[in-house]
């Protein structure tokens, strides 16, 4: 079932991979750049009785972050409903095939 | 024995897709994400049978999230519904996955449960990558690779005449 990447499968895997990869990479790299924390969450600061002082936000909002990667899934998503339901080249000679020739 | 600088994959051990070691690796992988998927479900089933309550529960506390209403949206109205499909859904993934069954129709419902995993679970605390967008990831190595034609009953499957008649099944078989 070797096929040739059309339009549609191309800018399938580009979009999808470009929005995954600023996601996750890109705005981690933002993330670090931009000093404490460096993880995606929020960070509370404690005094020494153990109340919260101060919360630290990361730069860029993780909801964002993974909705990029969200919409990166679901763009292949698409894109594998579109190649099922997508004749296949070859598809009708297969079946007509099948047909004994007596 | 030689060894090519410039293609290290050039040797009798070669990763190809088509080499002997792609194909185990391959097949590996899908028995133990499998097996992951298949211990959580069938213990649930054993534990709770189709009423695993927590389910629901779990979906209405994701608030917020990139998913926006949907989840807490699925918790509040089909609670009855999650509460039997997670733990089915989970051992029967995890069977698909296990035998090389439907391996790719299978992953994508994997990949639906682990976005929702990663989404809810996470605090994120030590990045956007952990061990939930992983498993995420796996069972898209799975549908890419197509691993249930590794060791995989998908193998068998998709030299059936039914399936030879129907290229398109390749697409959820694999």
């Amino acid at each position: 079932m070797t096929q040739t990447l059309n339009t549609i499968d191309k800018a399938a895997m580009a979009v999808s991979g470009f929005l995954m990869v600023l996601g996750i990479a890109v705005l981690g790299i933002v993330e670090i750049l931009a000093g404490e924390p460096y993880g995606a969450a929020a960070v509370e600061q404690t005094n020494e009785a153990g109340e919260v002082v101060n919360t630290i936000y990361p730069a860029v909002d993780p909801t964002i972050r993974t909705g990029l990667v969200i919409l990166g899934l679901v763009i292949l998503l698409l894109w594998g409903i579109y190649k099922v339901t997508s004749p296949i080249p070859g598809e009708e000679q297969a079946r007509t095939t099948e047909v004994p020739s007596d | 024995m030689s060894y090519q600088a410039a293609n290290p994959l050039s040797e009798e051990f070669s990763l190809e897709l088509s080499g002997p070691l792609a194909g185990y690796w391959l097949a590996f992988l899908r028995v133990v994400t499998g097996w992951w998927f298949f211990h959580a479900g069938v213990t649930k089933l054993i534990e709770d049978g189709l009423s695993y309550s927590y389910a629901p529960i779990y979906l209405q506390g994701m608030e917020g999230t990139a998913l926006g209403p949907l989840p807490v949206w699925m918790g509040n109205n089909l609670g009855w519904l999650i509460e039997a499909m997670v733990p089915l859904g989970e051992t029967l993934i995890g069977l698909g996955l296990l035998f090389g069954v439907l391996v790719r129709l299978a992953s994508v419902f994997g990949a639906f449960f682990m976005t929702l995993f990663w989404v809810g679970n996470a605090s994120f605390g030590h990045g956007l990558v952990n061990g939930d967008l992983m498993g995420l990831l796996l069972f898209g190595t799975m549908i890419v690779f197509a691993t249930g034609r590794y060791y995989g009953l998908d193998a068998i499957i998709e030299r059936t005449k039914f399936v030879k008649n129907r290229p398109r099944l390749r697409y959820l078989l694999g």
